[in-house]
């Protein structure tokens, strides 16, 4: 006897052990036994009163699979204990298409309940070598295995069986529900004529699975034959010819185009959203372009909890078109709703908020919830409601930043002057971004004594203050601005004197340019540069005498912003500035007036243009092609 | 500041040109105040031509859009420069204005809800 032969022997009588450590033992072993032996062993394991050692040994049963494991599981099939029927049933599916052979063998066997047992298996595993032997057992003695027949042909869903199907229907009552059933799942429209008799029967439970049947089929002919349904009594066929037309909706990639009476069936629709039915949601939401109404509204605002990203976009996008008559449900249901929900109302909400809705708001100002207080600080500052301002500086002060950055830009909406030295304390908190809607603040307000709290802060201890008081002036923007920022051009902080000069062409209106002149010798280059846009921008070609003198600048960016600037200019009277430039040390500058002579039009540049055309600076090369096509001395 | 005006559909479409601010600010305030009183309450603003705008303009479109919402009605803002843009985010303004890439876009959505 060979050693395996031996080992397995052990195995074997190791199952018979009364300790239950030594069992399992035993069922490893047999599981990593590769024969015949084993595979009884394993089998009989599955009588184990541990319900743990059955599993197991269940377990390595599916992953040997094979014909021997299979012929072995069918006996258990016969077991009186349902349990292990039940087990031997699972473990064949699991084995699959393997386990096929042996169950077809057997599937004559005397006792009905394995026949049963078997087409049931079968039709699991969904194998269509099963199919003849399903169809020959749909005219079986017994009428639970019919019945087992018919489910298993619609699980394997072979068009073959369809005849077969419609037969014993008509001639076996008892099989008529598995039989259209199994016609539905086939999904042939073959079937079609014969369910559309069968939504005619005398038995809503057949009518019933009709409806059901022909919606699986997906035609569009059926809808039809179905609508008349959408008004019966019973309120399950009602709502399955309602799922029946939606499926066939679905599977016609939504483009049937008939009317329904969707308003019987709001409830249904919006559980179908609420349960997640993909088919039901994309049905309803593809519907709201033309479908609406106060019951409507109730049922998609009480789906927003439920609803994934891409279909709450939707949803939102739908009740923000409705309109101000939303934000009545909203005001009703918030209260009540969880604080997910709250917060998807209030997204929605803040389209709609204005001095009469606001003040239904005040209290969520005390939300335990941050995201919440930010959210009710928003649509507080987009309402208009002045009534708001004292909870919003409450707001202004709370631990959490993200409120208290929404409090201070909701101030900012609301507020008059009157509230500037409040929200200049906004400049002092910790947080950024707080600082920054502060600033936000302070530039919608503008005004005189805004102007002149910024002024100060120009001078301020802390650099970040005064930049930010320089950037805020420049936005507000007013004739007020002019005086301060022309003087921030001395200010000793590069930034802002950068800051204030930028600023200042914006704003465009400055009659004075005195400082801006004299910040061409500023120390820092920037400055200088800034200095360059603002006096060109400001004054034109009056300036030009004056930014010449950064043509020799002793910062090479300087010198290209200069030469770029004029060259942006356009004026061919210019140009003379710019020639000498071509001949330059550095090619970076040649570049740079290469562009600016092609801007100006200079045919004088030409010669010199095309001795750069063959530089060995690719760059400055192209630049200098580009510039005499642009002038049209070109020459190949 | 010019202002010109079209009616696309129930919605009075006012393109601005020049700079927004407190005189021309005042200028939009009472051509919107007008306009309401018509019952004209779906106004879109295209910008596009706007090169300047300080705070007195900011105040004046945040003043034109509560009028607008008092009315129960609906105000977009489209074509943006990147400037205008920019002090809209610093003021947190793109919270409270609808705002679209273009005017087309910002029509369309009125569209959507007259099909209803």
């Amino acid at each position: 006897m060979n050693e395996l032969a031996v080992n397995v022997g052990r195995l074997l009588s190791r199952l018979q052990s009364p300790d239950s450590e030594e069992r399992e033992e035993a069922v490893h072993g047999l599981g990593a036994s590769v024969c015949d032996e084993a595979i009884a062993g394993l089998v009989l394991a599955m009588e184990d009163p541990d319900l743990g050692i059955r599993e197991m040994a269940a377990d390595y049963l599916a992953k040997i699979k094979g014909d021997t494991a299979s012929q072995l599981l069918i006996r258990f099939l016969a077991h009186d204990d349902i349990g292990t029927r039940n087990l031997a049933s699972e473990i064949l599916i699991k084995i699959g298409t393997e386990a096929v052979p042996a169950l077809l063998e057997n599937i004559e066997h005397d006792d009905h309940d394995v026949r049963k047992f078997i087409c049931d298996v079968l039709g699991l595993i969904g194998d269509s070598r099963a199919v003849d032997a399903l169809m020959q057992h749909l005219w079986d003695d017994n009428v639970n295995v019919v019945c087992s027949a018919a489910e298993a042909l619609g699980r394997i869903g072979s068009p073959r069986a369809i005849d077969s199907l419609i037969a014993v229907a008509e001639k076996l009552q008892d099989s008529v529900l598995p039989a259209i059933e199994a016609l539905g799942k086939i999904r042939d429209p073959k079937a079609l004529d014969c369910l559309y008799q069968y939504l005619r029967s005398d038995d809503p439970m057949v009518v019933l699975v009709s409806v059901e049947a022909v919606g699986q089929i997906g035609q569009v002919d059926s809808i039809s034959h179905l609508t008349p349904y959408l008004s019966a009594s019973d309120r399950a066929t009602a709502e399955a010819a309602m799922a029946a037309i939606i499926a066939i909706s679905r599977h016609n990639n939504d483009r049937i185009n008939i009317d329904l009476p969707l308003d019987n069936f709001t409830d249904f629709l919006f559980d179908g959203i609420k349960n997640r039915d993909h088919a039901i949601t994309e049905f309803t939401l593809s519907r709201l372009s033309h479908w609406f109404g106060s019951k409507v509204i109730a049922g998609l605002l009480d789906v927003l909890e439920y609803v994934e990203e891409d279909d709450l976009k939707r949803i939102t996008g739908l009740l923000g078109e409705v309109g101000p008559s939303v934000a009545t449900a909203i005001l009703a249901k918030l209260p009540h709703a969880s604080t997910q929900h709250q917060g998807r109302m209030l997204d929605i909400l803040a389209q709609f908020a204005d001095e009469t809705i606001a003040p239904e708001l005040l209290s969520y100002v005390h939300h335990d919830d941050p995201e919440i207080r930010q959210k009710i600080a928003h649509i507080l500052g987009s309402s208009g409601f002045t009534g708001a301002i004292k909870a919003l500086k409450a707001l202004a002060t709370d631990t959490n930043g993200h409120v208290r950055a929404a409090a201070y830009a909701a101030l900012g909406w609301l507020c008059s002057e009157e509230e500037a030295d409040f929200i200049m304390g906004g400049l002092d908190d910790k947080y950024s971004d707080v600082r920054e809607a502060a600033v936000g603040a302070l530039i919608i307000i503008g005004g005189p004594r805004v102007v002149a709290k910024l002024t100060t802060d120009l001078y301020h201890d802390e650099v970040e203050r005064q930049r930010l008081a320089v950037t805020a002036l420049g936005w507000i923007g007013e004739a007020e601005v002019v005086a301060p920022l022309l003087k921030a051009i001395n200010h000793p902080d590069a930034g802002v004197r950068k800051s204030a000069i930028n600023s200042l062409v914006r704003i465009g209106e400055v009659s004075d340019v005195e400082s801006i002149r004299l910040a061409l010798s500023d120390e820092n280059s920037g400055v200088r540069k800034a200095a360059v846009t603002a006096l060109l921008a400001l004054r034109g070609i009056e300036s030009v005498d004056d930014v010449a003198v950064l043509l020799n600048d002793c910062d090479v960016w300087v010198r290209y912003h200069t030469i770029s600037s004029l060259g942006d200019l356009g004026r061919s009277e210019l140009a003379e500035h710019i020639m000498p430039y071509l001949q330059d040390d550095l090619d970076i500058i040649k570049l740079a007036a290469a562009k600016a002579l092609a801007q100006m039009g200079c045919r004088d540049a030409v010669p010199m243009l095309n001795e750069l055309k063959g530089d060995k600076n690719r760059d400055l090369a192209n630049v200098a092609e580009k510039a005499l096509d642009s002038i049209g001395g070109n020459r190949t | 500041m010019e202002i010109q005006m079209q009616d696309q559909d129930n919605v009075a479409v006012l393109s601005l040109s020049g700079r927004l601010d407190l005189a021309s600010g005042a200028t939009l305030k009472e051509q919107v105040k007008r306009l309401i009183e018509k019952n004209t309450i779906q106004i879109h603003l295209n910008l596009s031509e706007v090169e300047f705008i300080n705070s007195s303009g900011l105040g004046a479109l945040v003043s034109v859009m509560k009028e607008v919402r008092l009315q129960k009605g609906r105000l977009t803002l489209s074509n943006l420069a990147s400037y205008v843009q920019e002090i809209f985010e610093i003021t947190q303004l793109s919270h409270i204005f609808e705002i679209y890439s273009t005017e087309a876009e910002a029509l369309a959505t009125y569209q959507t809800v007259a099909t209803r």
